[in-house]
């Protein structure tokens, strides 16, 4: 029952918002977990920021509803629209909103000034947010003396100071150096994990996702795409947007010949003339013989071999190789297909290389087109 | 995910249909919205049914009729008036344009010596008033008793002048000197606020210095050029003290000299003068129109929550040619006209020569000893009615300002269009023709024959300057300070209160100052709406340069002069350095 309870902490449903006669979300819904980290991926102008616009209610959406932990936000069918300030939202902005003619001090205090706290406990309470996100010793300065990061912090402590019911992030990180981007995505997510606050984080960057979240919403054009923790996104795409857009994969074109109900289906990959089989996962899709379809395999999955293994062959030539130290990027031309493979630095291929491609057919997903 | 739409329930606050419209934000913005268009329509509404009454041959009745505007175009003297006001206003925003754009990239970004202590001097010219000037300017350069052709004819022995500006070039001179700070405040404001390394990176491709500013600079802060180049086209079109100085005693009237003799004249026509006002009003209006198609697709927001510190380019030798280029506006804006018109006020007559031993305070006496038998009511009424309206007007006028410029930019929609729209037309419309427009639409009010007319129409033609002030620093604020705040948990009202006003603080000091200023000089509304009792210190000057001498209009002209520099510079010990120059 508790857990029943838990899993619908943030609920959105039917979310629709248009801007003229763009329609910026299109019927959206999802829910998640109290304590949960999500994220909302995808290019600009997939409507995942209006979403967290939305959710905080910065904007109006056209029709649907809004409720968090029980409570009602929007629901445009019952004209419940909660103004923004009551709905006890923290956010951090993508320009991190810092005030700057306050102090850090000033900037982290605000929401417990606006909800008349003590001024002994605001004190404790800012000084125990700043100590968590690494600011105590500027809480003194004037918010214009703090760099790109450590806005970033200000802006996260503003956010958590008063323990809210939710907690946005907008592309907070898309403003930082990469090294600050990449210490600050562990660092959020420790802080995020320690004060416990349920978040809804929206982003561009699949690396960030996949490192951050509890649970992934890969959007496009106002829908989603698909919904879930990073690993199966990662692992099983179910479309080939989603496949091309989380990480690196190789996508080839082509129709189901066998459907298995217990293993390995088969599909019919035609390259250059010739027709190749090559064995897939179909997981639950219903796929049926004859449907088109694309494989997707990623680079860690695929092996260019220099001896010809059993089975379907597949012949080709080292193009480009690049070594990155723990693996070797690799390009294999076939026919007109260029393979990526991640390929072993032991394995010592050259440009110009005649080897052949094998396929981990465990990890070779056939996805909607 | 799933099963989502049992578990709902508790804390829903039954609301009733229209409770979420009912805040106080949508209460206040809207009370807002219906004072500015009352205020704006009505006047202009009776102007352009006014405009299309003609008045019989018998001066007593009226029938409906295009009369008037024939009189406009096939008139002799109007048409005369018309082209005169085109070929003035055009001079004077290509004089003021190019010398604000000059003064502002002088100051802004060149390695120009002393420009910290020269820029304020910049903005002096803006605070006077420009019919002081044109006064000054008389007394300077008129053919005989100018003083400057008086010393010419003492050391070269010449027999005629060397400069006469009682003629539409005077007028020129005169009126594009003083408004080119403002243009120089638009473009100032703009290139301080600009990234620099928008410049650096142009820089850095390998374009020259010149090319930087010609190709980046300068077209970035074209919006704010065009702004401030309409802004002065439609002001001199609109400004009456100066062609009445130096132009329509010598044969070139233009439209506001015109519209004044139709509505105060012998001959007095308001219907003809509506006509006028409508005709000088389409003019600035389309070029308003043409602005706004312009400008706005091209409004860059050049500033985010990040600071940034503007730079500055060494001009080598060349600073002191652009240290000279300053001193000498300075010198011929601000510096000849007031110590001549100090010469002047110290003389109980002025020939056009010093005259030691007549030196006297005199005049002086006259127009402040208020108390004294002698004082001349006019003069001593018009300062503290000055007074009165430029600190109501200016208060008033900040907080519509505020709260218009937060509707047309935090909210969407069509109010905010519309109210975008509706700033826009006070400032195609001039002080004279507004002026008009309040006359016969409050001539039948208790207001009328009050200082409450004058406020009205001081208040409706000037705020949007004061808008546009606020609006611009707004545009440059990322409005997720303001969403921050909300969902910190502050109302609408808190955070306009703690967060959108202190950040706006710079622009409406600058605005508030603007529109003191301006009420405290103004001449174009006040010489249509006053009456006895209610003459404003420009009307007084008026009043003196018509029936007193030379010297006892230098000295109110001193005395105003006087007050509006003390302004500057209490406000600017008040405001900091910035609310002048943000």
């Amino acid at each position: 029952m508790k857990e029943e309870k838990n899993s619908d902490y943030l609920i959105i449903e039917n979310l629709v918002k248009y801007f003229g006669d763009d329609r910026a979300v299109d019927g959206i819904s999802f829910a998640i977990s109290e304590g949960k980290f999500l994220t909302l991926l995808g290019p600009s102008g997939c409507g995942k920021t209006t979403t967290l616009m939305c959710i905080a209610g910065l904007h109006k959406p056209d029709s649907g509803e809004i409720r968090v932990g029980g409570k009602s936000f929007t629901s445009l069918n019952e004209n419940i629209f909660l103004e923004p300030e009551k709905r006890d939202i923290g956010m951090v902005f993508q320009s991190y909103a810092i005030w700057p003619h306050m102090t850090v001090e000033k900037n982290i205090s605000y929401p417990l000034e606006i909800r008349n706290f003590e001024s002994s406990e605001i004190e404790d309470r800012v000084m125990e947010v700043a100590r968590l996100v690494g600011l105590d010793d500027m809480v003194g300065k004037d918010a214009t003396q703090l760099s790109g990061g450590q806005q970033q912090r200000a802006a996260l402590a503003r956010a958590i100071v008063c323990n809210p019911s939710l907690l946005l992030f907008d592309e907070p990180l898309s403003n930082l150096d990469l090294k600050l981007r990449e210490r600050m995505r562990l660092e959020l997510k420790r802080i995020q994990n320690e004060v416990g606050i349920t978040s809804v984080y929206v982003t561009h960057d699949q690396a960030e996702a996949l490192v951050m979240s509890d649970d992934i919403i890969v959007m496009s054009k106002g829908k989603i795409e698909q919904s879930g923790g990073p690993h199966s996104i990662y692992a099983r795409p179910v479309n080939r947007y989603v496949s091309n857009f989380i990480g690196v994969a190789n996508l080839l074109k082509g129709k189901i010949s066998s459907v298995s109900k217990t293993g390995l289906s088969e599909i019919n990959i035609s390259q250059d003339g010739k027709n190749i089989l090559m064995p897939c996962v179909l997981d639950d899709k219903k796929f049926r013989e004859g449907d088109n379809a694309v494989l997707s395999i990623r680079p860690e999955n695929v092996y260019a071999l220099r001896e010809k293994p059993e089975g379907t062959a597949i012949e080709g030539e080292v193009i480009q190789t690049v070594f990155l130290g723990n693996y070797i990027d690799c390009r294999v031309q076939w026919g007109k297909f260029e393979w990526k493979v991640q390929a072993h630095p032991r394995e010592r291929l050259k440009k110009g290389d005649h080897v052949y491609i094998r396929l981990d057919s465990n990890h070779s997903m056939a996805v909607l087109p | 995910m799933k099963n989502t739409t049992t578990t709902i329930q508790p804390n829903i606050e039954p609301q009733s249909r229209w409770r979420g419209y009912i805040t106080t934000e949508n209460i206040v913005t809207s009370l807002t919205s219906l004072i500015i268009f009352v205020a704006i329509i009505l006047p202009l509404f009776w102007l352009v049914v006014s405009s299309f009454e003609v008045l019989d041959d018998m001066g007593f009745d009226t029938e409906w009729g295009l009369g008037n505007y024939y009189e406009v175009f096939q008139g002799r003297v109007i048409r005369k008036a018309f082209f005169n006001t085109l070929m003035i206003s055009t001079g004077t925003t290509v004089l003021a344009t190019f010398l604000g754009v000059l003064l502002a990239w002088i100051n802004a970004r060149t390695n120009c010596p002393w420009r910290d202590k020269i820029e304020p001097f910049n903005l002096i010219p803006f605070f006077l008033s420009p019919f002081v000037g044109a006064i000054a300017w008389h007394n300077l350069a008129a053919p005989k008793v100018g003083f400057l052709n008086n010393i010419a004819r003492a050391i070269f022995g010449i027999e005629s002048h060397i400069m006469n500006v009682d003629n539409i070039f005077g007028v020129i001179w005169v009126t594009g000197i003083f408004f080119t700070p403002l243009v120089y405040l638009f473009v100032v404001g703009s290139l301080r606020r600009m990234d620099p390394s928008l410049e650096d990176s142009a820089r850095t491709t390998g374009a020259s210095l010149f090319r930087t500013t010609m190709s980046v600079t300068l077209p970035l802060v074209t919006p704010a050029i065009l702004s401030g180049a309409i802004i002065v086209f439609v002001t001199s079109a609109g400004e009456f003290g100066v062609p009445f100085k130096l132009g329509a005693p010598y044969g070139w009237d233009t439209l506001t000299t015109q519209i004044y003799s139709k509505a105060v004249g012998d001959d007095a026509n308001h219907y003809l003068g509506a006509a006028m006002s409508m005709t000088l009003a389409a003019i600035t209006g389309v070029l308003i129109w043409i602005q706004r198609r312009i400008i706005a697709p091209r409004e860059y927001t050049t500033v985010t929550g990040k600071g940034f510190r503007p730079n500055t380019i060494d001009l080598g030798r060349w600073k002191w040619v652009a240290l000279g280029v300053n001193l000498f506006y300075i010198f011929v804006a601000v510096v000849l006209p007031l110590i001549c018109l100090l010469i002047v006020s110290f003389h109980p007559v002025w020939e056009g020569r010093i005259i030691p031993a007549d030196l006297t305070l005199w005049n002086y006496k006259k127009i402040l000893f208020f108390w004294s038998p002698e004082s001349i009511g006019i003069a001593t009424r018009g300062i503290i009615n000055s007074f009165i309206l430029a600190f109501s007007g200016a208060t008033i006028a900040m907080i519509l300002s505020i709260l218009i410029s937060y509707m047309i930019h935090r909210t969407k929609g069509f109010g905010s269009t519309m109210l975008d729209f509706l700033c826009v037309i006070p400032i195609g419309f001039p002080g004279i023709v507004l002026a008009m427009g309040v006359l016969v639409t409050y001539i039948k009010t208790p207001i009328y024959a009050t200082l409450g007319i004058l406020l009205v129409g001081y208040i409706t033609r000037f705020f949007p300057y004061g808008q546009r002030n606020i609006s611009s620093i707004m545009l440059a604020i990322s409005e997720e300070l303001d969403q921050s705040s909300r969902m910190a948990g502050a109302s609408w009202l808190t955070t306009l209160r703690r967060i959108t006003i202190p950040l706006l603080k710079p622009g409406i000091f600058a605005g508030w100052i603007l529109l003191f200023v301006i009420f405290l000089r103004e001449l174009s509304i006040s010489i249509i709406l006053y009456s006895v009792g209610t003459e404003t210190l420009s009307v007084g000057v008026l009043y003196l340069a018509d029936f007193e001498g030379d010297p006892l209009t230098a000295a109110l002209a001193i005395v105003q002069t006087i007050i509006l520099l003390g302004c500057i510079v209490l406000f600017r010990k008040v405001a900091g350095k910035e609310a002048l120059t943000a």
